[in-house]
Parts: C-alpha cells; structure tokens; sequence
C-alpha cells in the first residue's frame, strides 16, 4: 500500500451473487492499481466492465469480496478518507425542491465544513462550475449540463484532495463538456488527484495524464497517456531518418532539397483506436 | 455541534422539508382534519359516553389511524425513494454513517409526524373547547354540572400519539433497512403495527399456564417481547 498514491487497489476482487441459485457473477477480478497524486486518472472500459463497482468499492458504499483499498494512505470507507474525498455519480439526481445553493449547502455541512466557513466554501465552488448566477434557482428547473455541474460543485465544497467524476460529461452537450474539461483542468492546477470515468475518450485523451482500461473486470492496460497511445514499433519520420548515418545523409539529401529535420517523433494512434481494440467483443458478451 | 449531530440533523431537515411538500401528507391531514371536524356531528352516536369523550376518541382514533398509514407510506416512501433516484449513492459517498443517515430519516420523518398530530391537535383543542363553552351554557340552564376540558389533558394524549407513530416510523424504518422493495416494505410495516396492537392477546396467552408446545410458547414469547407496541392512549 503506497502512502504517495492517491488510490492503492490490491488484488480487488468482487463476487456478485445473482438469482435464486446465487450463481456467482464476478465484477472485478484481482485488480491492482496505484493512482498518484496530482494527476488527472481515466478510468475507461467497456458497459459492464467493473468500472462503476470499483468505484463504489473505492467509496466504501459496497464491500469487496477480496483484498485491499487505500485512499490517500487511509483505508477506504472510513469517514476520514471520505472527508478527503469528492464524489460526482453517473446521472446524478438531487431534491428538486433545493435551490443549487442550498443543495451545496447541505453537503458542505454533511463533508464536514465548518457553519462559519459554509459560506465561503459554498460561493468558491459555485464560483468554479460556473453556476453561481443559476445558485437560487430550484434544481427542478435545470437542464442536464446544469446539473452535472451542480453536482461538481457539491463534491468539491469541502475542497477534497481527491476528486472521483463517474461520467461526469454523459447526456451534455459539447460546450458543457468543453466546460466541465475546463473545471477539470482548473482543479489539476490546484493539485488536486481526479478520477475520471469516462466513455468520451477524446476527451480522456485530452484532459488526462494517465489512463488505465478494464475489461470483464481485469485491468488490460495502464500507463501514461503519452506512453500508451505512442506506437513504438513504427516511427514517423516527419522530415529525415532514423539512424544517425541515414539521418545524416536524409539531412544531406534533404538539405539538398532545401528540406530540414525538425523533428523525430513517435506516431500516435488516437485513444479511441486504443480502446476499441482492447476491448473488441467485450459489449457483445 | 458536534460533527455527527450535525449531519444527522441536515438529513432530517432535508427529509422534513421533502415530506412536507408531499401531497399524500397534504390528502391526508385534510382528511383527517374532516375528521376531527366531523366527530362534533356525530356526537349523538356517543353509545351512552360522555359527549365530550365521544369526540375527543372519535378525533384520536382518525389521527392514530391516519397518523399510522402516513407513518408507514411516508416513512417507507422517504427511504427508498433515495436508494432509487440514487441521491443515497450521494449522501453515502460524504463521511455520513449509515446510522446517521438512518436516524436523519427517522427525526425528519417524526417531525413531519409531529405537524400531523399537533395541526390535528390544535384543531380538536378548538372544537372541543368551543362545544364545552357551549355545554357550559346549557349546563348553567339546566342545573346540570358543568363539564370540564382540560388543555394539558389534550396535550399529553397529542404527545402520547406523536410516540406511538413515532414507534411505527421507526418500525418501518428498520425493516426498510433489509427489505429491498417499497411493496414489501409496507406489507410488512403493516403486518408489525396490527400485531403490535394485538400484542395484548399474545401476553395473556404466555401468562396462561398452558400445555402448549414449545414452538407455540416460543412464538408467543416472541410476539410479545420483541415485536413493539405502541403505547396505548
């Protein structure tokens, strides 16, 4: 269990048992995964794949058949460890009757945050979703995106040091989405460690550092998104050669031309390629 | 305040203020205050009681009947309303222990109890205050005694009721605890207040020296000892 991780999973099983017989249907199985600090984490996979269950093992709201979870070097499901925590869930739905402001209110104080500093927290992150002129309206009334980014605002009031978005951009329009990117960005230059799970891979692929991919409740692939979208096996030459005698004469022959080498990178594939890949027939099963 | 106190009382705000806006608790206050209302109308069907106990019964027997079905659909409506629009998913993620968050329901859903009773209370006070002035007028015409109508009486059979649904919210509540669906919920919540108002018949029949078997005596033993009575008024 790593004190410098955000999230510590080890060996993470969970067993679901289904029907009369209590046949075993198996979520997760023996997932190991190290989150660090500061960084924005995609968590991504397939319909089914044990993304959801994670996360709710993660936050303590169920038990996990088998092994271990920290956050932020606590033990999960403890006050303490939910105190540093913020939790978006997928389609979130609040009390209508609560005005936007009210509502953060409530879980201000439910997180923990002092009466005399409610205020202040409260206007910070209406401030940061960019609801505080939509803040006395009844939540009734809003549309999709606007509750998507109350509910942002609701999980980060008591200024948590982790920060876990279950499909937070799902049913929002693309400018809402380019939003909540935005509010994402801005909360990773506060340091704070955001997990994201997300079926818009674009736009994992943009906001995030690292991601790691489930598949039928095993993790297939985790790693920096740099690392694990660069196709090593190929290269592109954007203007010369690969090796230095052929750069040299590339150069050479290049200078003749009139051409220089700016640069030698590695090509991409995009996320999507990725994913689809990793995951083929996985939504048929 | 105390960091559990707190969140444990803005549970039950908030599930105050929400049942309070239910329409089933407008329907049926208004029904019982028609009630209350009523029992002054009805009077002649005293069966020989005092007039003014007559309507007095008449009015607690609506607000207990009333009183329990609200308990048990509003209490049973409150619970799983938050497992399936999923704002328990929410609540539950914050350092809020389901303890918290289960007594938060129960003090917000007998608080809405309290209005219940204590609106239905105020209105039978008046009613019965009005009608002992008048009973006082034609006692003083006919030489008869004067009836008296005591408010601290009204008021400790009110409290009296409001712990009685009280015992029924919080019956409900904890078999909302392990039921899965509203249906059963209430079937069951149901089930436990008629056996709690018959538990009588299930302490005499322990007390009975009897030949009965051990499986019989074990129901009864439990039937009397673990299934809660509400306290009578």
């Amino acid at each position: 269990m790593s004190t410098s991780s955000a999230i510590s999973v080890q060996g993470l099983t969970k067993d679901f048992r289904v029907g009369l017989r209590g046949i075993k249907l198996r979520a997760v199985d023996n997932l190991s995964l190290e989150i660090p600090r500061g960084q924005v984490f995609g968590l991504l996979g397939p319909n089914g794949c044990g993304k959801s269950t994670t996360l709710k093992i993660v936050l303590g709201l169920i038990p996990a058949t088998s092994g271990s979870i920290s956050i932020l070097g606590s033990p999960s499901a403890t006050s303490e460890a939910r105190q540093r925590t913020g939790f978006l869930p997928e389609a979130p739905y609040f009390h209508k009757f609560l005005t936007g402001r009210e509502l953060v209110q409530y879980c201000a104080r439910l997180s923990g945050v002092p009466a005399e500093k409610v205020g202040e927290a409260v206007e910070g992150s209406l401030e940061l979703a960019a609801m505080t002129e939509a803040a006395n309206r009844p939540i009734g009334t809003y549309s999709k995106g606007m509750l998507q980014r109350i509910g942002l605002a609701q999980a980060i009031v008591h200024d948590p040091e982790l920060v876990i978005l279950d499909e937070p951009t799902a049913g929002v329009d693309p400018v809402g989405s380019a939003a909540i990117g935005r509010m994402i960005n801005a909360m990773r230059a506060k340091g704070k460690t955001i997990v994201l799970c997300s079926h818009l891979l674009g736009q994992v692929e943009q906001v995030c550092d690292r991601v790691a991919i489930m598949d039928r409740g095993r993790l297939v692939l985790e790693g920096r998104v740099d690392e694990v979208l660069a196709q090593r096996d190929r290269h592109v030459i954007t203007v010369a050669d690969l090796t230095p005698q052929a750069r040299q004469a590339a150069e050479a022959a290049l200078a003749a031309h009139g051409a220089t080498v700016t640069s030698i990178t590695h090509p991409r594939r995009s996320l999507e390629d990725l994913f689809r890949e990793l995951v083929t027939g996985s939504r048929d099963a | 305040m105390n960091a559990r106190l707190t969140r444990t009382s803005w549970i039950a705000r908030i599930t105050f203020l929400e049942a309070i806006r239910q329409r089933f608790f407008a329907f049926l206050l208004v029904l019982s205050a028609v009630m209350v209302v009523s029992s002054v109308s009805l009077r002649f069907m005293d069966f020989g009681h005092s007039e003014l106990k007559f309507v007095a019964d008449f009015a607690f027997g609506g607000m207990f009947l009333f009183g329990s079905v609200l308990a048990l659909v509003m209490t049973a409506q409150l619970f799983f309303a938050e497992i399936e629009n999923r704002t328990a998913l929410t609540l539950l993620a914050k350092p809020l222990s389901r303890t918290e968050f289960l007594l938060g329901k129960f003090l917000g859903t007998w608080a809405v109890l309290g209005v219940f009773v204590f609106s239905l209370a105020f209105l039978q006070g008046v009613i019965l205050w009005s009608r002992t002035q008048e009973l006082i007028v034609l006692a003083a015409e006919t030489g008869r005694v004067a009836p008296d109508f005591s408010v601290s009486g009204l008021a400790s059979f009110a409290v009296l009721q409001w712990l009685r649904l009280g015992v029924v919210a919080a019956m409900v509540l904890m078999v909302s605890a392990v039921a899965r669906t509203f249906l059963f919920t209430v079937i069951v919540g149901a089930m436990a207040i008629v056996a709690g108002q018959l538990q009588w018949l299930a302490q005499e029949a322990l007390l009975k020296p009897s030949d009965a078997s051990v499986v019989t005596k074990s129901l009864l033993w439990i039937s009397s000892r673990v299934i809660p009575q509400p306290p009578a008024v």
